[in-house]
């Protein structure tokens, strides 16, 4: 497996605050990297440097073995980028989006009629290619969106949130193509906020909060880790107790959530939970990416 | 020149290309305005305002009213055909379509999309002319207006690197209005003052407004075309109009770069 790309020690100053703070990212061909964090954590200024719409004020990167900031319209040449929201050109028809994609890329695409064909097939878009995309459902733009960022055969993909405000069958259909992108070799990077998501399409993610890296892994690890193994859901209105074993344990107020105190505890602090409250009435599940979100909104 | 440089690449042609294929794709719709305005103009300023003045005097000569308007017709399309490309089109790409920023997320970068604009508007501009251009033989073979035809192919190149100064300009705007809405702020208090007190379409004699003309290249421009298209001198006003042009494109297009970086990129 090559690496498709290196990130090193990157800074990003935006507005007089360090929005990005030494932030390190590789990825390799065939391999899927997450891209996770809360609001305001400093992902979408990460994934702007990585595909060269920001210039990282410190660090390095390199895209197929080509710096960006030495050689960014070659080193652009290997990026395709399907941004969070809808930027196609809706002056033009789905298929005219293609094309007109591939005009913004050097050498031009070689083969780009049957290119263009192929990828409307493979993006189930046929039907719809003389349409404008505004008249596509949410799910088939994407489809539109991914598919324009592949026109020009990248080897690195970037997908800002994807799946965002799609329904679960559209989901799916989305996954799948992500799917079938990294078995052909891609390198992909992702951005979601959705655990199922991760977890079923990264094969290790990075978790970013008020501009740093605080955990790598895979999902389950990072949650694990940052988290906990499970979470206990309890009613805040029997929480007096509760906060009190806590503080014991030298833990914080848990997050607050319509009501109820989600508490995130390892295996060993579950046990002790149970035996301390046996008669209290409580859910436990397992860590998701809100656990994992609201966890670093709280942290000091 | 690094500013100068993106003009030049071919990621800048490829925005104008994109710009073209959307403007021929209506050209029934984009045509019409350009060869129906200047005969509107004609006949609103030519037979209505000329009725009452048949003719004026121009560099010591009289010349018909009619003949007057003409190459300020010219002029005037340039002015209004890019600063408006730059002004609103530009801003729907930029802020509703988000055109520049599916643009950006390939080999394109922020210069080529300004530049790419900039193009546009000049190449816009001297199509419109020369569809204003075309009318206006018409009218002169039809003995409405007496003009030397021949020199009208000369305005052309001019008008292109005119209108990619004024798109320079317009693009300021676009960079710092919050919406659509406030473009009017830039249109009453700029593109309207500098349109009619140009000399487009009456010759200004007040010393005021004849020292506030030096450093409008619109009011060169018309006069320029007067002197090419009605027979008078070129040279102040082609130094003018080359002059503005330059400072313009020099000054206005890093500076449109700057706003707008911070704008679209945030950077």
């Amino acid at each position: 497996m090559s690496v498709l790309l290196d990130a090193r020690s990157l800074v990003k100053h935006l507005g007089g605050r360090r929005v990005v703070d030494g932030v390190d990212l590789v990825c390799e061909s065939g391999q899927i990297v997450g891209l996770l964090g809360p609001n305001g954590a400093g992902k979408t200024t990460t994934l702007r440097m990585l595909y060269g719409f920001l210039h990282a004020d410190d660090g390095r990167i390199h895209v197929d073995g080509v710096e960006l900031g030495r050689d960014l319209v070659r080193a652009k040449r290997s990026i395709g980028v399907c941004t969070q929201d809808d930027t196609f050109d809706g002056d033009f028809t789905v298929e005219q989006n293609l094309t007109i994609a591939a005009s913004y890329f050097r050498p031009r695409p070689t083969d780009l009629t049957r290119r263009v064909a192929e990828l409307l097939e493979r993006f189930e878009l046929g039907p719809y290619a003389r349409e404008k995309p505004e008249t596509l459902s949410g799910g088939y733009r994407r489809r539109l969106m991914i598919a324009r960022a592949l026109v020009h055969r990248p080897r690195l993909l970037f997908l800002d949130e994807p799946t965002t405000g799609l329904d679960p069958q559209a989901r799916m259909g989305v996954w799948d193509l992500v799917d079938g992108l990294r078995a052909e070799g891609l390198g992909l990077i992702l951005t979601t906020h959705y655990m199922d998501e991760a977890e079923r399409l990264s094969d290790t993610v990075t978790v970013l909060a008020r501009g740093r890296v605080v955990a790598r892994g895979t999902a389950k690890t990072v949650l694990g880790d940052l988290v906990g193994e499970h979470v206990v859901v309890v009613g805040a209105g029997s929480g007096a107790a509760v906060a009190a074993w806590l503080t014991a344990r030298g833990r914080g107020a848990p997050a607050s959530v319509l009501g109820a105190w989600h508490v995130p505890l390892s295996g060993e602090e579950l046990a002790d939970f149970a035996r301390a409250f046996p008669s209290l009435r409580y859910e436990v599940r397992g860590p998701t990416l809100d656990d994992l979100f609201l966890k670093l909104a709280l942290a000091p | 020149m690094s500013w100068l440089a993106p003009a030049l690449e071919w990621q800048s042609r490829a925005v104008v290309a994109r710009h073209l294929r959307v403007y021929l794709r209506n050209w029934h719709t984009a045509f019409l305005p350009p060869a129906v305005e200047p005969v509107t103009m004609l006949v609103a300023f030519g037979v209505g305002l000329g009725g009452y003045v048949a003719s004026l005097t121009w560099q010591g000569r009289p010349i018909e009213y009619m003949t007057y308007v003409a190459p300020g017709l010219l002029a005037y399309a340039t002015f209004m055909t890019a600063i408006f490309q730059s002004l609103f089109a530009a801003f729907i790409r930029m802020r509703y379509q988000r055109t520049w920023e599916g643009q950006l997320t390939t080999q394109v970068a922020l210069p080529h999309v300004i530049w790419g604009e900039v193009l546009w508007a000049g190449l816009l501009s001297t199509m419109y002319v020369a569809i204003v251009a075309t009318v206006l033989a018409v009218l002169h073979a039809a003995g409405l207006l007496d003009l030397q035809v021949a020199r009208l192919p000369v305005v052309l190149p001019i008008v292109f690197v005119a209108g990619c100064a004024f798109a320079a300009l317009g693009l300021c705007f676009t960079a710092l209005v919050p919406t659509i809405d406030h473009m009017n702020l830039p249109v009453f208090l700029l593109v309207l003052p500098m349109g009619l007190l140009s000399s487009t379409y009456f010759p200004l004699e007040h010393p005021w407004l004849v020292g506030l003309n030096l450093i409008n290249p619109l009011h060169h421009l018309a006069e320029l075309f007067r002197g090419i298209l009605i027979g008078g001198p070129v040279m102040w006003h082609l130094a003018g109009v080359a002059i503005l042009s330059a400072l313009m494109l020099g000054i206005l297009v890093p500076l449109d770069l700057r706003l707008l970086r911070r704008r679209v990129l945030g950077d």
